[in-house]
């Protein structure tokens, strides 16, 4: 059982109140606005980084396609059975097959089924006039 | 992450409710403001960061337990017997009795750190010997017998000449 002289000098000391301690660094304003600046900057990278892949993904499906018209353009079977013979297309054909005579005979059991319109010349009849030494 | 929920709310009330008690007695185990101010910290950002404290029955001795942990093991990385330090002032003395002040705080680190916890558990920290003896896993008695030679030794310190209060 404390003496009334314990009791006194208790209520003496508990006169002398502890120190406050430091904010907490985890809460207070300045902690928060450097932790919202921080999310903010992930936020960003993460968005930049999704933007660079959407282009990356973009740019390689361009190119896929760009690659396989130019391949169909040098392509026999590309050419469609009712499409006239251009001089693009059999330039791109003369490149792509092995030998000029190789073309020709790709060619020659391809039907001119569309007519020619009027001051149009058939690139066959054109190069047939050709003399190339094979 | 942090929570920003009720949960940060109510530990950041426990801090301000016992922010105070908690730090006093971090320093009366480590001697030194600052490693006793990282300790708080310590205990308080993890619980920020890791959730509630709603399963926890006694809080404050919850806290206190904690933040004595994180002062022993603060102090495990320091070296173990770091004398206190003698100016950094403790409490906040009443009508500005800052000789009062220093000659508490030189009394209570006269006094042995078991006696020095008891008494700043008990004094500052409000807590009954059953909690300071569940705390410090020791027994009720021991608890009451090392506050009693305290109590004594920091009243002998501080009045035994001049305070007129040791003689009423």
């Amino acid at each position: 059982m404390p003496t009334l002289d314990d009791e006194r000098f208790e209520a003496y000391l508990k006169q002398f109140s502890p120190l406050v301690p430091e904010p907490l660094p985890a809460v207070g304003p300045r902690h928060r606005t450097q932790r919202m600046f921080v999310l903010g900057a992930w936020a960003a990278t993460a968005a930049a980084i999704l933007v660079l892949g959407a282009l990356i993904v973009h740019v390689r499906t361009n190119r896929a396609r760009v690659t396989e018209t130019v391949r169909n353009v040098g392509n026999p079977e590309h050419i469609q059975a009712g499409q006239p013979l251009t001089m693009r297309s059999a330039n791109a054909l003369m490149a792509r097959s092995p030998s000029f005579k190789a073309m020709v005979d790709d060619l020659a059991f391809r039907s001119q089924t569309v007519p020619l319109p009027k001051g149009k010349r058939s690139a066959i009849a054109v190069l047939g006039k050709e003399k190339f030494k094979l | 992450m942090y929570r920003t929920d009720g949960n940060t709310a109510e530990i950041e009330f426990l801090y301000r409710q016992h922010g105070p008690a908690l730090l006093l007695f971090a320093q009366a185990v480590t001697g030194e403001r600052s490693r006793a101010q990282d300790a708080v910290h310590q205990v308080f950002l993890k619980l920020i960061e890791k959730g509630s404290l709603n399963q926890v029955s006694d809080k404050k001795a919850y806290l206190f337990a904690c933040v004595r942990n994180a002062a022993l093991n603060e102090g495990k990385f320091q070296s173990r017997n770091a004398p206190l330090d003698p100016d950094a002032a403790w409490f906040n003395p009443p009508d500005r009795d800052y000789a009062g002040e220093q000659n508490l705080r030189r009394a209570l680190q006269a006094l042995p750190r078991d006696q020095r916890q008891v008494m700043v558990l008990h004094v500052w920290g409000e807590m009954t010997f059953s909690q300071i003896s569940n705390l410090l896993d020791l027994s009720s008695n021991t608890v009451a017998s090392r506050y009693r030679y305290a109590l004594a030794k920091l009243r002998d310190s501080m009045f035994a000449k001049e305070n007129p209060c040791a003689n009423s």
